[in-house]
């Protein structure tokens, strides 16, 4: 019952929350409400027993994901001139579009058969999935760090591309110099 | 929390449902969790004063409550409590007004795991030391938000070098972790603290030479973690006035103080727990744990005080070079070291 | 040496050098206006003059000797020669309305200096990059030093102006553009630092064009603090400028006390008796000592090095309460020295104070540097932060620890020593690179050479004798002879009321203070107050290179570097 109760509100919370981010006009609100939505996921999924998954899912996504969002919207430039149009001729192909979507996810929603089992004591998952990825995922693992490896050498790559600004001032270059020798003294 | 509803359940009788035992046992942890907090930010500002004092060839506070001015957080908080809010104008009230709980929350929430003593841990989770990563990863989007609202260009660029360099820092810190947690074989506080029992030649810091290195590591960027000197750049006050709680006055400044206090004791704790031995003392059985824990916690607190009063400030860059080119290397470094350490010495096979 | 430049200069020009005189010491040529750029090109090519110390207006339309001709005013331009060891002031008259060409292309310092003049006199300076007000507000009517301009008649201005113009971002933005990166005048951002920011110590204010962290145009704004200083010098007499001065570097007042005293003892061509002297060049020492103090512990609470601060500060109140305020009474606002000597003879026990503070000052030189000169952070932030080549240094007027750190061993005790500064035995320091780093250092071994000149002076014994010259159109006459005697009674009120009269003519009077060369131009016309008086503030050419330093930088080396300069808004602004 009361576990229902917590259920309920962490759903309200990710639906409320994911509304938001949708709906709002100030695309930093929709950033921040996303954390919320984040949040609430992460506490489905500790209700689920997948604590591994639901600290995972805190880590990577508000930790990460959430915060490299909100540097992008706050830091890139708005376009100011062309702002979308909110014309009939764009609302109409929307609609139809969003409705065709809506009903198919109800089809298949309730076209699927769900199996479900009885919640039983939630185990520790830490230990399953660090074994697993060791031993039969070793594979998909290995290659993710590989993705993850040249996506870090790219990212390093872009920044060295750095501009001196104006080009008679060598600041990186003067910083890094050795120490100068102690103020001389002469008489 | 086993402690706590085990009173509990003293107290009421058997009567209690199991859900209310643990949401009222989950409402006392929280509400002592929060007294904690609080604690921290009244214990340590003074503890900074007389410790900057101390170094600085001056007295610090001396007045209120007679003895060293003991009672100057309390008047402190006073005033504070007493202070306007003040909103700007021009700034994004909603978050505004949301970001000192959102970083407050975040900091409370880290502190559900931390063992003070055996069986006094709001929650023993099989992922401790990982959720107290993960709780805290949070803290950026806060000090982002209360940037973005404020409006001031100041605490813009305080907010934006704050997320960066919290972001950045996560990384060495939760590394220089993971040998403890190798060592272990759980990320649990509680295992981490018990497999550090009989003596200090248990403890993980003299484990080995690479957990040395790994403490001295996790030290260096937890005070990177909690922004303060040398690695203070979010608030770095002869540059940017005071970062990203540049406009935040009275109840809502306090918020952000009392954040960065609890933070401060908060990583101190976690250090205690997962490389000085937690409860254990240095030698001979456990004998008030709790003391024995606060004790190693507020030594550490100290020594970062005792950073903070004697270095100059990194530069912006710096801190990033230091972060990346340094310190991300070396705990790396340390996790392969330990781990061919206890490959070789037999411990993990 | 100087008169070798006068004669090389009238073999180059023959006719068109209109006048050359010298008085007091100094050398003074007069050329036409269309001559100038030639003759300011001719002594820096050929006289290696590296210097543009100051440029001063005077209006001439009431002086009595000259008001009344054709020309309402005169600039006068200070050159100087550190490899001849020579100086000549160069003047040029203009009539209302005529312009001047500017010296902006030859001396980076003659920028803001024509500036100045432009704005306190209304004088125009033709091919000038950038002629703006600079001490008074943008709205500011009239211009404010001409004679006819009432002392009492202030304005109201109150619409701040705007330094950096959208044409800067574009310019900006365009110069990025070129470095093949995509760059968007909305990509740079300006922020204001100061006038009211912790790193301004003073109200100064920088605006700063910034692509992030990365400072791509800046633009300084001064006169927060102007007070009026020469417009008020003319209401006063002699005499009563001395308080004034000490307002101007607040820090060390004892230094522009005794500075200023030194070019009124010039055109009155008196000697200040040996007592006087050497107290003199202990106070001035000591200040010199406690200005360092402040620059650095100042600068390194900049970088966050906060607990230096109290190890330096102590020190320095430590010299105010048992030195200064003793001495004089109060602590900032000294107000010691007097035309021909100095107010009141020094206390008991006054030796053993400055001892006893020496002391100090070397334990407190210890730590500081125990903490900071081999401390690796320190040395990221400040190894190669705004370094400056002599030449460059030079170019924009810098003087002092900021010139010396670039190499350059040129101090004014050395190189024209007043007050018997060749009879003691002290170091020019000199840095190699001229950054941030070598101007900290260099003021922290100045200290102690300063202490060492202290030293040699105690040890001497300070000399029997009077403190000031015994002459009644000079100095006031004792309390007794004023309560007990007629002529006592008389000489004071004429002294009070009327000033001591300074012979008429002009002189250019300078020191060493604690951060470059103090001048103070002088022009009398024989009355009891000075007619123009125009200080040479060591910061001001040094905070005009400021924004071309920080150029490139960040804006937390921008701090560091601000306070290595050591900005004292009281006597950049006047």
């Amino acid at each position: 019952m009361a576990a229902d109760l917590v259920f309920y509100g962490f759903a309200l919370l990710t639906v409320l929350a994911g509304c938001f981010v949708v709906f709002s006009r100030n695309v930093v609100h929709a950033g921040f409400a996303l954390m919320f939505t984040l949040l609430g996921v992460a506490g489905l999924y500790a209700m689920l027993g997948a604590d591994f998954l639901a600290v995972t899912q805190t880590v990577v996504y508000i930790g990460g994901i959430l915060i490299l969002v909100l540097f992008a919207v706050m830091m890139t430039r708005v376009p100011s001139q062309n702002a979308p149009r909110r014309g009939l001729d764009r609302m109409v192909p929307a609609g139809i579009f969003a409705v065709a979507i809506f009903a198919l996810l109800y089809k298949v929603a309730t076209g699927t058969s769900w199996p479900t089992a009885t919640p039983g004591e939630a185990l520790p998952t830490a230990k399953l999935i660090g074994v697993k990825l060791m031993t039969d995922a070793i594979f998909p693992f290995e290659f993710a760090s590989l993705v993850l490896l040249v996506a870090m050498i790219g990212a390093a790559i872009l920044i060295r591309e750095r501009k001196v600004l104006p080009a008679e001032a060598p600041a990186e270059e003067a910083a890094t110099e050795a120490p100068a020798d102690e103020p001389e003294v002469t008489a | 929390m086993e402690s706590i509803t085990g009173l509990l359940t003293k107290i009421f009788g058997d009567g209690m449902s199991p859900m209310a035992l643990l949401i009222s046992g989950g409402l006392t942890m929280a509400l002592i969790m929060s007294l904690v907090m609080a604690m921290c930010a009244i214990v340590f500002t003074w503890m900074e004063r007389k410790v900057a004092g101390f170094l600085q060839s001056r007295y610090g506070p001396m007045r209120v409550g007679g003895f060293h001015g003991v009672l100057q957080p309390v008047a402190d908080m006073l005033k504070i409590l007493g202070k306007e809010d003040i909103i700007p104008d021009e700034a994004d009230k909603a978050l505004f007004m949301l970001s000192p709980f959102v970083i407050f929350i975040g900091s409370l929430m880290a502190w559900a795991a931390i063992p003070f003593a055996p069986g006094f841990i709001a929650s023993n989770l099989d992922l401790g030391l990982f959720y107290i990563f993960a709780v805290s990863s949070a803290a950026p989007a806060g000090i982002l938000m209360a940037g973005w609202a404020s409006n001031n260009k100041w605490a813009l660029y305080g907010a934006a070098r704050g997320a960066a360099q919290m972001v950045s820092y996560e990384i060495p810190l939760a590394l220089a972790a993971i040998p403890v947690v190798m060592a272990t074989g759980s990320l649990n506080m509680n295992a981490i603290v018990d497999a550090q029992g009989g003596g200090v030649l248990n403890w993980y810091i003299v484990h080995d030479p690479f957990l040395f290195l790994a403490f001295c590591l996790y030290f260096i960027a937890s005070i990177a973690e909690v922004n303060r000197g040398p690695f203070d750049m979010p608030e770095t006050e002869s540059e940017l006035v005071a970062g990203y709680h540049t406009e935040y006055t009275g109840m809502r400044f306090a918020f952000f103080f009392l954040a960065e206090y609890a933070n401060l004791f908060l990583v101190s704790c976690i250090a205690t727990a997962v490389f000085l031995g937690g409860w254990h003392p240095i030698a001979g059985p456990v004998f008030l744990p709790g003391l024995v824990f606060l004790i190693k916690a507020v030594i550490l607190v100290f020594l970062q005080m005792l950073v903070r009063w004697t270095l100059p400030r990194l530069r912006v860059d710096q801190l990033m070079h230091t972060c990346w080119k340094v310190m991300v290397p070396l705990t790396l470094l340390c996790v392969l070291g330990s781990g061919i350490w206890m490959m070789v010495s037999g411990e993990l096979l | 040496m100087s008169q070798k430049l006068v004669a090389n200069l009238k073999s180059a020009f023959g006719e068109r050098l209109l006048g050359a005189s010298s008085a007091h010491g100094d050398e003074v040529v007069v050329v036409g206006r269309e001559d100038l750029l030639e003759v300011a090109r001719h002594l820096r090519d050929r006289e290696s003059c590296e210097m543009l110390l100051d440029v001063a207006g005077v209006d001439l339309s009431e002086h009595p000797s000259l008001g009344g001709s054709a020309d309402r005013f005169e600039v006068n331009y200070l050159f100087r020669s550190l490899a001849n060891r020579s100086r000549v002031r160069v003047k040029v008259r203009v009539e209302e309305g005529q312009d001047v060409p500017s010296l902006s292309g030859l001396y980076n310092s003659a920028n803001w200096a024509e500036r100045e003049t432009w704005d306190l006199y209304g004088v125009p300076f033709r091919d000038h990059p950038d002629l703006r007000r600079i001490l008074c507000h943008h709205e500011f009517e009239g211009h404010a030093l001409r004679k006819d301009y009432p002392i009492e008649q202030g304005q109201f201005c109150t619409v701040p102006e705007k330094l950096i113009q959208d044409h800067d971002i574009e310019r900006a933005a365009g110069r990025a553009d070129s470095a093949a990166e995509e760059l968007h005048p909305s990509d740079l951002l300006t922020v204001n630092i100061g006038p009211s920011h912790p790193a301004t110590h003073g109200a100064l204010r920088l605006e700063c064009l910034l692509d992030g962290e990365i400072i791509v145009d800046a633009k300084a704004e001064i006169g927060y603090l102007h007070r009026c200083f020469e417009k008020e010098a003319e209401d006063h007499t002699w005499a009563q400028v001395m308080p004034y001065t000490d307002r101007l570097n607040y820090v060390s007042a004892m230094l522009n006390n005794v500075i200023y005293s030194h070019a009124v003892e010039k055109m009155l061509g008196v000697e200040v008796p040996p007592r006087a002297r050497v107290v003199r060049v202990i106070v001035s020492e000591l200040s010199r000592i406690i200005d360092h103090l402040v620059c650095v512990c100042a600068n390194l609470v900049d970088i966050g090095a906060l607990t230096n601060y109290w190890y330096f500060y102590n020190v320095r109140e430590s010299i105010y309460y048992d030195v200064i305020e003793p001495l004089c009474g109060s602590r900032l606002t000294t107000n010691y020295s007097r035309i021909g000597g100095l107010a009141h003879d020094v206390f008991e026990g006054f030796e053993q104070a400055v001892e006893r503070n020496l002391e100090k000052l070397a334990t407190a030189i210890t730590e500081v540097t125990g903490l900071i000169a081999r401390n690796r952070i320190f040395l990221d932030r400040t190894v190669g932060v705004g370094p400056m080549t002599t030449a460059q240094a030079l170019d924009w007027g810098f003087t002092g620890p900021c010139l010396r750190a670039t190499g350059c061993d040129y101090d004014i005790r050395k190189d024209a020593p007043y007050l018997g500064y060749e009879t003691y035995d002290f170091d020019i320091v000199v840095g190699t690179a001229g950054d941030t780093r070598d101007r900290i250092m260099c003021r922290v071994e100045e200290m102690t050479q300063s202490a060492r000149i202290i030293r040699q002076a105690l040890q001497r014994g300070l000399p029997t004798g009077p403190i000031v010259v015994d002459d009644p159109a000079i100095s006031l006459p004792p309390k007794e002879q004023v309560y007990g005697s007629i002529e006592g009674v008389m000489n004071q009120f004429k002294l009070i009321m009327e000033g001591t009269k300074v012979p008429a003519g002009e002189a250019y009077g300078f020191g060493e203070g604690a951060n470059g060369e103090l001048g103070f131009f002088c022009v009398s016309d024989g009355s009891g107050q000075p007619y123009r008086m125009k200080v040479r503030p060591p910061c001001f050419p040094i905070f005009s290179a400021y924004p071309e330093m920080v150029k490139g930088l960040m804006i937390p080396d921008a701090v560091a570097i601000l306070g290595s300069i050591n900005i004292i808004a009281g006597e950049l602004d006047r």
